[in-house]
């Protein structure tokens, strides 16, 4: 019974009708909708929904709202006072302190609640009081900057720079190190030439996500929403034969509910050729928590009741969880298509594998296994559908690719796709768990129609578990033969990929596991022979690194081993076999720009590698097997050749380091889906081609009458990775105005055109383009209006930070032709010959090629073009910007531009399956990874990263070190304690935040991130990716760091403590355990 | 997932609260900080209807310090016990558990009783308290009794509370001169985590080199803290060396009834209690000498 109690929430006393069973989130979120405060997991995990009771940081999903009467209540919409952010939001802002947005109402709640009490916090102090906040894609790294930093945002609110003016660009790109973080450059001086490529500005969504105003899918309540939930299976494998839903339907406040009878026939999934699932299940369930039926009531709570309610009858069949066992003979079936239950089996083999291996001086063989890693973004999935009275269904997602839902939605409904609107909220990060359509987005909608009400519906942490699409655990078997100076001859790998119960991404995941390998290094005999297996678990899908980090992580390992081997450093064995710019790969696969080695020289350099590992290895003698060498060496412990005997006053502790390197794709040659974009579900399939059949990326410039606002709309998917304020920066470079005159529009489909979205690691270069191309097509159309102004030729005008000036002779690219890359498809590309555009992204090298200056931790400075210089010399004719736009207006009306793009047709080889791992531009990278290892307790601490990458020109530097902090600190997690673990009946052991472990900021190293010079000519600005490339090395320099330390290799993911112990005994014992040890069993 | 339908009873008294538990009987749960409680109705692991709540009952909450010894209130929270002033000076070995316990936001709303009346098996407090001689106080409407806390625990989220029967207090003892007490955990991260196995220690010296008493208690490895009197009895009259704590240890690793999950398999963690019980015991003793 719910009883009117008055809290005091910021200040404000709200009498409000409370139930006993409300908890303080609950009231603050559904009934005064104060939504920045974030439901990340309901059960005191994760800190997203932390508020200040008293003054004191506290869980509000773990407080009855009853009991809150007479306490003074501060959320995050009260931490900014009249419309200034407080200092330490500011701080968040400006010290790269947010990406996706989620976790940050509740760390900023609770770094006010420390800098209250403590003003200077240490180092530890900070990390003491954030460990409860729980962060997913910053590494915690630009946090800790901030808390450290937050004095610099206090007092004298000038000295502060404001959120839309450039700022100087990061000094630092090192974190958690006070003493090796470089002075704040100070204020730029607002009359100084300003480039915006280039220049470490903060998100342009930053304000709104420290401020609780960010709306994600969850925070948005339409009139007369109702509320629905799904019901999934309680069994691993069986035959659904009765569902009764009466008793569901008869409880007060349910409006509809449904099973596999209510929804279509046909079948979804991601992969054309392997569409495998129903919205519900229509006659099977294949893994613990398929979808069976859903509910919509009048609000959560009863919907969760009725989904209690429902009694489902299952026939259980035998079920099978890992993929060696499902390929035998006689192993329980999941689907009759996937003889064996194969779903993909892929079989490359170039050049002569065999005969190089016998031609090789050093063989090196070995088995390694994956883990099951979950992408766990802060933000659980989130879907409002609702149909409009003509027949639109409008639908909030919470996605990384609003156009593939779109499309799978207008699949799977029978209906156009011109009439699915999706609209795309903020995003508390993907990583690759919402790059699908999932059963949220079409049960929402099946219950919107039939209810004629909006639905949302909102996963739990528990459910999220449920619907996986994580990380494919591969069993790999691999083979490397090299010369005897480490020249690699061959390689070959079988992979076997845990699948799940559907093909999701699968098809891919199975190929990315064997294409990626030969870009990194030089491998003149390739074979990879991958299965993916059905298993009944949760679908497996694409996961930062799609498919690759594993193999990656396993090819590392052996490459360090083989170095051993042959008396070799690491990284120069590396160097002798690194792959060079301009190279058609084995598999057919061309990298263009590429600097690994100079990332390979930036890591060796920058960790003092040559001094530590010669050093640590011979102390841990890595070699000879284990010996005593402990921090002080002078201690030997005679112990350890017995049971282990601790001496806990000087903990056993060893260091070690160790390097791994690793790229990725800047976005897949290839759409996901085949034929034309208005394919519908009627239309027979076409066949796949090889060429993009329609542009990739699509943008609009609008500019606003008066000529003072840029309007950017393009589809691409912010997700918390930074797209929309890169995009922005792009787009504002080629107009040749100020970004804080640009606002962009990316969450509606009814608003921006079509972009792929948020995958492959695609945006900043695919989306780059059209964005940059836009803006050009909208400077090409003033031109002629600036050069009546200015009195001078077209040809001669420039615009830039916020001007038409007209440009000297010099400084114009006599080659257009050559430096662009028009695609003459694209009918807004057409006929730009002849322009001399200043700010084109495809024009950049020639500026760029002048002004270049090595892109490390010392020069994160504006890079100051040609045009910059010239254009501050040659100001005396200048217009201004809005000027012409405006007399462009009177003459014609709207000023739009749109521009596209679509990949260079003919990537790729022409054997099955060349297409996966194609790409305009790869990545490289390569990280040093120093730990230590308590040999009493197998504990790892991973002390310090030093990772330089090499990303073509980063667009925005703070935006680049916020990628590869984050990719190290869930990469080193992925590697040392995350694993989704199964009982022998297929459910989740630890389907929470406290059973599944994420780093903790106490847990993150301190990181040193650089950028290395490079240029890729395919690439906007001479850009490319990061995203996803960066955690490649991170799982090789992390096992390689640990066997440094101890000696032993441990060859299966996650390297938990109890895996190095008995790694360790084994090893004392000559191979033979004194006891088994025995992998963790679960009860 | 949301609270199941509950009522709410704000208790404004002991009594009050004894007389409402008493009533419900098995479907009434005293509610603290909640931060277990809420966590159980949530998940479903626990199925009840009627909460009673301690936390208008002021004069629970709190510490403080007299010729006895220390008291402390039950609704007094880890953080608030943390920085008590008493703690600091003469019971500084309880900040072992109450800093490392779970995340800071936990640590403000969680209550000292809560902790201990739970009475799950990895819970951090229990095991110094014992290993420093606590007893907790019982109040119920029939009077009031005083039991040690190694005879509290019967089993996993059992003890020897009678139904109305309220944890009104927690008393730990003065240490006597040459005490030293210390806690060692394990897990497998170093912010908010639960201990995987931990182990309290404590030791009374009788001049540098002997020891005249030691307590050693296991958390996380068995259904209840478990006091390992071979371990403590194994050090009794030897000198506090490396040696003797080794064979304790070795006791402690032998005394341990711990279960496989998915933190860690129950080989695994008789080896830590082995290791944690010899970090213990010489972090305790180095204490101890301290007070000498």
């Amino acid at each position: 019974m719910a009883v009117s109690r008055d809290l005091l929430v910021n200040g404000n006393t709200y009498s409000v009708a409370i139930d006993p069973a409300d908890t303080l989130l609950d009231v603050l979120r559904d009934k005064l909708r104060l939504t920045g405060t974030k439901k990340g997991c309901n059960v005191g995990d994760c800190g997203a929904c932390t508020v200040l009771i008293d003054g004191q940081p506290s869980n509000s999903c773990l407080l009855l709202a009853a009991e809150m009467e007479g306490k003074s209540i501060t959320t995050v919409e009260g931490l900014a006072k009249s419309g200034e952010l407080s200092p330490i939001q500011k701080a968040f802002v400006h010290e790269g302190g947010i990406q996706c947005g989620f976790c940050t109402p509740g760390m900023v709640v609770t770094a006010t609640a420390l800098l209250e009490h403590n003003p200077r916090p240490t180092t530890d102090e900070i990390k003491d009081a954030l460990a409860g906040n729980l962060c997913r894609c910053t590494g915690y790294a630009g946090i800790l900057r901030a808390v450290q930093r937050c004095d610099k945002y206090s007092g004298d609110t000038t000295t502060a720079p404001d959120q839309n003016t450039a700022q100087p660009p990061d000094a630092s790109a090192c974190s958690q190190s006070d003493e090796r973080a470089p002075a704040q450059s100070p204020i730029p001086n607002p009359q100084s030439p300003m480039s915006t490529v280039g220049v470490s500005i903060p998100r342009v969504d930053a304000a709104d996500k420290v401020t609780g105003r960010a709306q994600y899918t969850a925070d948005i309540n339409l009139p007369n929403m109702i509320h629905g939930k799904i019901l999934g299976s309680s069994i691993a494998h069986g035959r659904v034969k009765r569902v009764d839903v009466s008793k569901a339907r008869a409880l007060d406040g349910v409006l509809a509910v449904i099973t596999g009878d209510d929804v279509p026939d046909t079948l979804y999934g991601v992969s054309p050729a392997r569409y495998d699932e129903h919205v519900l299940a229509k006659d099977k369930v294949r893994h613990v928590g398929d979808p069976v039926a859903a509910v919509a009531a009048i609000d959560e709570r009863t919907a969760e009741r009725a989904i209690a309610l429902i009694e489902v009858e299952y026939e259980e069949l035998p079920a099978v969880f890992d993929p060696v066992t499902a390929v035998a003979d006689g192993a329980p079936q999941l689907h009759d298509r996937y003889k064996r239950n194969i779903n993909t089996h892929v079989e490359q083999n170039f050049g002569d594998v065999e005969k190089a291996f016998a031609e090789s001086h050093c063989i090196r063989e070995e088995t390694f296994t994956g883990n099951h890693v979950y992408q766990s973004p802060l933000e659980p999935h989130a879907a409002i559908a609702t149909w409009e009275h003509d027949g639109t269904l409008v639908l909030y997602s919470s996605t990384q690719v609003p156009h593939y839902v779109q499309y799978m939605m207008a699949h799977v409904l029978h209906i156009p796709l011109g009439k699915v609107r999706v609209i795309r909220p903020a995003v508390g990060g993907g990583f690759g768990g919402k790059a699908a359509t999932n059963p949220l987005d079409l049960c929402a909608a099946i219950l919107s129609r039939k209810t004629g009400r909006p639905v949302k519906m909102v996963y739990s942490r528990e459910e999220m578990f449920h619907y996986g699409r994580g990380r494919h655990k591969q069993h790999m078997k691999m083979k490397l033969g090299l010369d005897r100076d480490g020249t690699i001859k061959a390689f070959k790998s079988e992979i076997y990929l845990d699948g799940g119960a559907y093909s999701s991404f699968g098809v891919a995941t199975a190929y990315y596991a064997g294409s990626m390998m030969p870009t990194l290094y030089h491998i003149p005999n390739y074979r990879y022979d991958g299965y993916r297996v059905m298993t009944n678990k949760p679908a497996c899908g694409a996961m930062r690194g799609h498919g690759v980090p594993q193999p990656r992580f396993a090819f590392e390992c052996l490459l360090n081993m083989a170095a051993d081997d042959l008396g070799i450093d690491p990284i120069e064995i590396r160097r002798r076999n690194a792959m060079t710019p301009k190279t058609r790969t084995v598999n057919d696969l061309d990298i263009d720009s590429c600097e690994f080695l100079a990332t390979l020289d930036g890591v060796e350099q920058k960790s003092g590698w040559k001094q530590k590992y010669g050093k640590l290895r011979n102390q841990n003698d890595l070699s000879r097997g284990l010996q005593p060498a402990r921090t002080q060496p002078a201690q030997t412990q005679p112990a350890q050749t017995q049971p282990a005997r601790p001496q806990p006053a000087q903990p056993n502790i060893r260091k070690g380091i160790g390097i791994g390197s690793g790229g990725f794709v800047s976005g897949a040659g290839y759409c996901i889906y085949r034929g034309q974009v208005q394919l519908s579900h009627e239309k027979p399939p076409e066949h796949f081609q090889k060429k993009s059949i329609f542009p990739h990326a699509n943008a609009i410039v609008k500019i606003s009458e008066d000529g003072m606002a840029a309007i950017l709309l393009i589809g691409a998917a912010e997700i918390g990775q930074g797209s929309d304020t890169v995009l922005s920066q792009m787009c504002a470079e080629s107009l040749g105005i100020p970004v804080s005159r640009l606002r962009i529009r990316s969450e509606d489909s009814d608003i921006s055109p079509l972009d792929l979205g948020a995958y492959s690691s695609r945006v900043t270069l695919m989306a780059g383009h059209a964005v940059s191309r836009a803006a050009t097509a909208v400077v090409d159309k003033m031109r002629p209006y600036a050069a009546k102004l200015l009195n001078c030729d077209p040809a001669e005008v420039i615009a830039h930070n916020g001007k038409f000036s007209v440009a000297p002779v010099s400084n114009r690219c006599d080659n257009v032709d050559q430096c662009r890359n028009v695609d003459p498809s694209c009918p807004d590309s057409r006929d730009k010959g002849a322009a001399n555009v200043a700010h084109d992204a495809d024009q950049y090298r020639d500026r760029k090629g002048a002004a270049s200056v090595p892109r490390d931790e010392g020069a994160r400075e504006p890079q100051p073009s040609i045009v910059n210089r010239q254009s501050s010399m040659s100001a005396t004719r200048s217009v201004a910007w809005e000027e012409v736009a405006r007399k462009y207006f009177n003459d014609n009306g709207p000023l739009v531009g749109t521009g596209c793009y679509k990949p260079r047709e003919g990537l790729g080889g022409d054997y099955k399956g060349a297409t996966v791992g194609t790409s305009p531009a790869y990545s490289f990278g390569s990280s040093v990874c120093e730990l230590s290892v308590d040999l009493d307790t197998g504990k790892v601490s991973i002390e310090r990263f030093t990772d330089y990458h090499d990303c073509g020109t980063p667009i925005n530097p703070m935006a680049v070190h916020g990628q590869v902090e984050g990719a190290i600190v869930m990469g080193a997690g992925e590697t040392i304690m995350e694993d989704v673990q199964f009982d022998d009946r297929g459910q989740i052991l630890n389907p929470n935040l406290h059973g599944y472990l994420t780093m903790t900021i106490k847990d993150a190293p301190e990181i040193f991130s650089g950028i290395v010079d490079s240029y890729e000519p395919s690439g906007p600005f001479g850009a490319k990716e990061i995203g996803e490339g960066s955690t490649l090395p991170v799982l090789g320099a992390v096992a390689h760091a640990i066997a440094n330390a101890t000696g032993v290799w441990i060859r299966d993911l996650p390297i938990t403590p109890e895996k190095i112990l008995r790694a360790l005994r084994e090893k004392r014992t000559d191979g033979k355990p004194i006891q088994a040890a025995g992998s963790p069993s679960h009860d | 997932m949301y609270l199941p339908d509950v009522q709410l009873h704000q208790a404004a008294s002991l009594q009050d609260a004894s007389t409402l538990l008493d009533d419900r009987g098995p479907d009434a749960r005293l509610l603290a900080g909640g931060t277990d409680l809420l966590v159980d109705l949530k998940t479903g692991r626990l199925r009840v209807t009627h909460l009673v709540s301690l936390n208008r009952i002021d004069t629970l909450r709190g510490v403080t310090a007299n010729d006895g010894g220390l008291h402390i209130g039950p609704l007094t929270t880890i953080t608030d016990l943390g920085r008590a002033t008493a703690v600091a000076e003469r019971f500084a070995p309880i900040h072992d558990a109450t800093s490392r316990m779970a995340a800071p936001q936990i640590r403000n709303r969680a209550t000292v009783g809560g902790n201990i009346a739970s009475a799950v098996p990895c819970a951090d407090l229990p095991p110094i308290l014992t290993a420093m001689n606590a007893s907790v106080v019982l109040w119920s409407t029939r009077g009031q009794r005083e039991v040690p806390l190694d005879s509290f625990f019967v089993g996993a989220r059992q003890t020897v509370l009678a139904g109305g029967e309220i944890l009104s207090g927690v008393r730990v003892p003065d240490p006597p001169p040459g005490f030293g007490a210390a806690y060692a955990r394990f897990a497998l991260r170093n912010g908010n985590a639960i201990a995987v196995a931990a182990v309290a220690a404590s030791v009374t010296l009788s001049g540098k080199d002997t020891v005249r008493d030691a307590r050693v208690v296991l958390g996380a490895v068995a259904p209840v803290p478990k006091l390992v009197e071979s371990a403590g009895s194994a050090l009794l009259g030897q000198s506090p060396d490396d040696d003797a704590f080794h064979r304790a240890a070795v006791a402690a690793r032998d005394a341990a009834e711990p279960i496989s999950d998915i933190r860690g398999s129950a080989d695994f963690r008789r080896h830590l209690v082995q290791v944690l019980t010899h970090q213990a015991l010489a972090t305790a003793c180095a204490r101890a000498r301290e007070t000498l």
